[in-house]
């Protein structure tokens, strides 16, 4: 068996290439993805172990957990190191500021990272950390800044240049004193740096007398952790000793959690491009066997037994599989960059490293690669098992029907279990809802699989009828794309999928856009919004909401803060608000209590949320803040509408300061004084912004403009990555008409006898995959249209009140499928027009 | 001579002798392979069919029927030698002329597989014509359906058809576009001789009522009776020739070549 299959094989080549190529794709994205995740944690690591270099203790604040907003812990007092410095054994000790700082270019234009934070910080002679001056001299007084190397040499700072630096009191300006490096590293994860003398720090950071962390080296001799213990015991209730490499390693933890996200996004899309490419494979297996019909007879017809075929079948997709995981993996580093330019294009830095590769990737890649490869044999085989030992006497094809109870019966069961379970993530209450909704979206696509022979061969007449028109070649197109339901099916499923995702995203993204759009008209009154631009995190000076207020032509501005608590062992957001300023801007809705008496200690809740903690107003709710542990704050009120502020908490503005250190805003809503006209206040609020390059003044039409904008890129690069999926499946598309190109060689041949020319043999093979193209974008976008209203609707809390459909964007999908399926037809229809005509009349 | 640089058609002239053929066919020679291997299908094979005549091609198998009639077809390309349809110098066609010669100057019958399994008969028949956006001559098709005798069939896919009917609808599709020539490669080859006589008939038929020129290749002596003359062939060469022949005139004549 072993020899016949061997033989099978290499005497199939191009049909061979075209399902391992399949199998290539999948594993290449799961492998890509697995290696540049593990590329970007790796370099984080590096990256990191550096940090504290140099260093062995670091004192700070104790905190219950970090936030993923950062800044989580409570500074300490500066006193603090002079009584370290006297602990025996520390060699050196000196206090360390951090806060948001952003540069300010030549131009004007804030400097703004691909994600990474804007960093200030406090300079320190001794110890020696792993910031070195490269050139120049370290800050002194009040007027002087050191860059990171960087953020110099991207935007051409020279020592003694003056630049503007954003802290959260306000832009100013600073002269730069020296140029510094991270060891080799010119810069820390892409993060900015702008470094200061130690009070210089805490006037910018507004943290007088107090420093975020003292930094500790030993003197020879003294381990890291016998110092730590030493100076534990010299510290107050509060603060504590660390190891300065555990610190590393929790900043580089932190930040792989931020970017795990990436990781889940990114495997979600390899699944896809897998499943995607499962169906090209069973296609394949599934055409071949078909057109292997006599030789498997003759096989059954010279003693093989049905399972010795079965077993032949399978054997062939081992070694498919094993061979195509193997190349899927090597292509996986390939894929791997070029998903690193794809982020890279969307503002996502990542720093340079080799790429990693760790066992674990090949492992799972090849485990997938071959077990999808087995399992695609499955039906095929079990079919080639079925072939009478008479088939071989028979003429080859027989005709094709998809229809059967059988296959009715399970794809409608299939589809139901589905839909239940995607409903079930929706809506109900069990398990991991995202998990839940993307299974039952793959059953639900297998059920429409299993479905879509059932219709496929009258779906491509009703298409291909408009071809009537163009007569011949067009309606030959047409017969062949009918005459297979179960092969049609198959290719345009994969197509489905894809399109089905796509069209998924866009109704999502135009809901999203209609609703924020609606809910800015509903509920904002506010005339002005000033936000950060982009999607680097960047944050408002306090300075500015307080300025722009003192304007005569403003009435007032409402600030907006955001943090982060648990509860039950979740990170929760929560907003910090000035409750009479807010109640002029918005209305939230309160449905309890009230928002202006929103006091000291007090929390304002979302009224679901109430209703799901069994909780009311006069309760006491129990949260655990980083800095300052579990506290119990009393229910004033509750609201329903979260819109605005996008969070079920609210808490004035000295509350959370009381909790969260950070002292700056994320957006700050402006009301203009009445009988201003809108231009006369924008100039002057122009004025108090001129200062703040990073902040952007926008009115009502230009939120929603720049809301709009960030949907649009998200959107961009979801669709970018499924655009993956896509290409597996128009190669689907090229897969399937090649190998029908090559079972109908004598009916080619024959067309081409009497008459057919080459243009319209290419123009026959074309249509028929635009009609391919089109059934898999109708069905696509059918399901698209369900999965998008099921989304929107359950996300109706969510502030998603709005169900848009594009339709215009839905058209334009299919009119691109159909030209992708022009460029997929491209192979095939040039070597179906270069048959020779005699051979293939005389193939048998 | 060069067959082009006469331009009268006087009686008699070149001109006027191709012009009344449907096929002349100069010194063809047809070498497949090259060194050794060399097989010298055709071996300068002349041949005039007039038109509105009907010829039948023997020879023992390997002589080169089928080449020649692919050649003059042009399905194939020649080593040398000269063919001219309907007046027309074929040898140096492109690929574009050439199909277009066989969507409207030529028509083939082949011994099987000669319909496209996703048209039904009608179509089929039409075929060629709907190729070149032409549309049938009305009387022309009635005539060719009701000889054909399909019935009620003539709308059904060719999976659903005999073979005997296959081969009717084929010779009626061959037909359908009133060629210069029609060309067919043994067509009852396949069939039992019931059905083979109705073709035969069939084809007879078109050359007396309506002047069809047919070139046909066969085995059978008396599918070859059918015909107005029987070219023999043998190692790539034209040996005899028969006008009017009778089943026991080419039995003899088959009998007195092999020896
Ligand atoms: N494509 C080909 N390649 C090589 N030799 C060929 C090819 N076609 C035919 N021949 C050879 O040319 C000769 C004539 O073949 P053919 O015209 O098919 O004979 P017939 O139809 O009389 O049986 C034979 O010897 C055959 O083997
Ligand atoms: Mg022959």
């Amino acid at each position: 068996m072993w020899k016949l299959t061997l033989k099978n094989l290499k005497a199939r080549k191009l049909r061979l290439a075209m399902t391992a190529l399949a199998v290539v794709l999948g594993v290449g994205f799961v492998a890509g993805t697995f290696v540049l995740t593990d590329t970007m944690n790796a370099s984080f690591d590096s990256l990191f172990s550096d940090v504290n270099e140099g260093l062995d203790v670091i004192v700070r604040s104790e905190s219950e957990f970090e936030s993923q907003l950062g800044g989580s812990r409570q500074p300490v007092s500066e006193s603090l190191i002079e009584t370290i410095r006297d602990v025996d054994g520390v060699e050196a000790a000196a206090g360390n500021i951090q806060g948001y700082a952003q540069f300010v270019t030549d131009d004007g234009e804030a400097v703004t990272t691909g994600g990474a934070p804007t960093l200030g910080g406090a300079w320190y002679d001794e110890p020696q950390g792993s910031l070195v001056i490269r050139e120049g001299e370290a800050p002194v007084g009040p007027g002087e800044v050191l860059v990171d190397a960087a953020t110099a040499d991207k935007h051409g700072f020279e020592l003694g240049d003056t630049v503007t630096v954003i802290t959260q009191i306000g832009p100013r300006e600073f002269e730069v004193s020296g140029i510094a490096g991270f060891g080799e590293a010119d810069n820390l994860g892409g993060a900015t740096l702008a470094t200061f003398d130690l009070p210089t720090s805490q006037e910018l950071f507004n943290k007088p007398g107090q420093v975020d962390s003292i930094d500790i080296a030993a003197e020879d001799g003294v381990t890291a952790e016998e110092l730590r213990r030493r100076i534990q015991r010299v510290l107050p209730d509060g603060v504590e000793a660390a190891d300065a490499q555990e610190v590393a390693a929790e900043i580089s933890n932190a930040i792989k959690e931020a970017l795990g996200f990436f990781n889940t996004a990114l495997l979600a899309f390899a699944g896809i491009s897998l499943f995607v490419g499962a169906f090209l494979i069973f296609n394949t297996f599934s055409i071949t066997v078909a057109q292997r019909t006599r030789e498997f007879a003759l096989l059954r017809a010279l003693g093989a037994s049905g399972g010795q075929v079965t077993g032949a079948v399978f054997l062939e997709a081992l070694v498919i599989g094993l061979v195509a995981s193997a190349a899927g993996i090597l292509a996986g580093f390939g894929i791997a960059l070029v998903l690193q330019v794809m982020l890279e294009a969307f503002g996502i830095e990542l720093p340079s490293q080799d790429l990693v590769f760790l066992p674990r990737t090949g492992i799972v890649a090849a485990v997938l690669g071959i077990s999808v490869t087995l399992v695609s044999a499955i039906a095929p085989a079990r079919r080639a098992a079925k072939i009478s030992p008479m088939a071989a006497m028979r003429e080859m094809a027989p005709k094709v029907s998809g229809f059967s109870t059988r296959r009715t019966i399970a794809g409608l069961l299939v589809t139901l279990a589905g839909t239940g379970i995607l409903f079930g993530g929706l809506y109900g209450d069990i398990g991991e809802p995202a998990q839940l909704v993307g299974a039952g979206a793959f059953v639900t696509f297998l059920g429409v699989a299993i479905l879509a022979p059932l219709f496929s061969g009258q779906l491509a007449n009703l298409i291909g009828y408009p071809l009537q028109v163009l007569r011949m070649p067009g309606k030959l197109a047409r017969r062949n794309a009918a005459r297979n339901p179960k092969r049609t099916a198959a290719t345009a499923a994969a197509l489905m999928i894809g399109l089905a995702l796509v069209g998924l995203v866009s109704i999502l993204g135009s809901s999203i856009k209609s609703s924020t759009s609606r809910i800015l008209d509903e509920s904002l009154e506010a005339d002005f919004t000033v936000a950060t631009g982009g999607f680097a995190p960047s944050f408002i000076s306090p300075q500015v909401a307080a300025d722009i207020a003192s304007l005569p032509e403003v009435e007032l501005t409402a600030p907006v803060r955001l943090g982060q608590f648990r509860r039950d062992g979740n990170n929760t957001f929560v907003v910090g608000i000035d409750p009479v300023s807010l109640e002029a801007v918005t209305d939230i809705d309160v449905t309890d209590g009230s928002l202006a008496s929103l006091g000291d200690g007090e929390v304002l809740v979302h009224g679901d949320v109430a209703e799901e903690l069994g909780i009311e107003v006069g309760d006491s709710l129990g949260m655990e803040f980083a800095s300052a542990g579990e506290r119990d704050l009393e229910i004033t009120g509750l609201f329903d509408n979260k819109s605005l502020v996008q969070a079920d908490y609210l808490l004035a503005i000295p509350t959370y300061e009381t909790y969260f250190p950070e002292k700056v805003d994320l957006q700050v809503f402006v009301k203009v004084e009445e009988g201003v006209a809108l231009a006369d206040a924008r100039e002057a609020i122009d004025g108090v912004l001129e200062g703040y390059p990073a902040l952007e003044l926008q009115d009502q039409t230009e939120t929603k403009e720049s809301q709009a904008e960030q949907v649009n890129q998200l959107l961009g690069m979801v669709s970018a990555m499924l655009g993956l999926a896509l290409v597996i499946a128009l190669f689907g598309i090229t897969n399937t008409l090649a190998l029908s190109v090559f079972e109908r060689t004598r009916e080619l041949g024959l067309l081409r006898a009497v008459g057919m020319s080459r243009r319209q043999t290419r123009r026959m093979i074309r249509w028929e995959a635009v009609i391919i193209s089109i059934i898999g974008a109708v069905l696509g976008l059918a399901i698209g249209l369900f999965f998008g209203w099921a989304l929107v609707k359950s996300l109706e809390s969510e502030g998603i009140s709005e169900l848009t459909i594009p339709y215009g964007q839905l058209v334009a999908y299919v009119g691109a499928a159909a030209v992708a399926g022009v460029l997929a037809a491209m192979p095939p229809a040039r070597r179906a027009s270069r048959l020779n005509v005699l051979e293939a009349i005389s193939t048998e | 001579m060069s067959l082009q640089s006469t331009d009268s058609a006087a009686p008699g002239s070149v001109q006027d002798l191709l012009s009344r053929a449907a096929v002349v066919a100069v010194d063809l020679v047809k070498i497949y392979g090259e060194g050794e291997a060399a097989v010298r299908a055709l071996d300068g094979v002349s041949l005039v069919v007039p038109k509105g005549t009907f010829t039948a091609i023997m020879g023992p198998s390997g002589s080169g029927k089928s080449t020649l009639l692919q050649c003059v077809a042009a399905l194939d390309d020649l080593t040398s030698g000269k063919v001219f349809v309907g007046g027309v110098e074929i040898s140096g066609l492109d690929e574009k002329e050439r199909t277009r010669l066989r969507r409207d100057k030529v028509g083939f019958i082949f011994q099987a597989f000669n319909l496209v399994p996703t048209l039904n008969a009608l179509e089929n028949i039409t075929l060629p014509m709907d190729l070149a956006k032409k549309s049938p001559d009305k009387k022309w098709m009635e005539y060719l359906i009701s000889t054909v005798g399909l019935g009620d069939r003539l709308h059904h896919l060719p999976g659903e058809l005999s073979g005997g009917q296959q081969q009717r609808v084929a010779a009626a599709r061959a037909l359908a576009s009133r060629p210069e020539i029609v060309f067919a490669d043994e067509p009852t080859g396949n069939l039992d001789s019931r059905r083979g006589h109705e073709l035969l008939d069939f084809l007879r038929r078109t050359v007396d009522e309506f002047g069809q020129t047919i070139v046909m290749v066969t085995h059978d002596p008396f599918a070859a009776s059918i015909a107005d003359r029987v070219v023999f062939l043998a190692d790539g060469r034209v040996v005899e020739e028969m006008l009017d022949p009778k089943v026991d005139q080419i039995l003899d004549l088959i009998k007195n070549l092999e020896s």
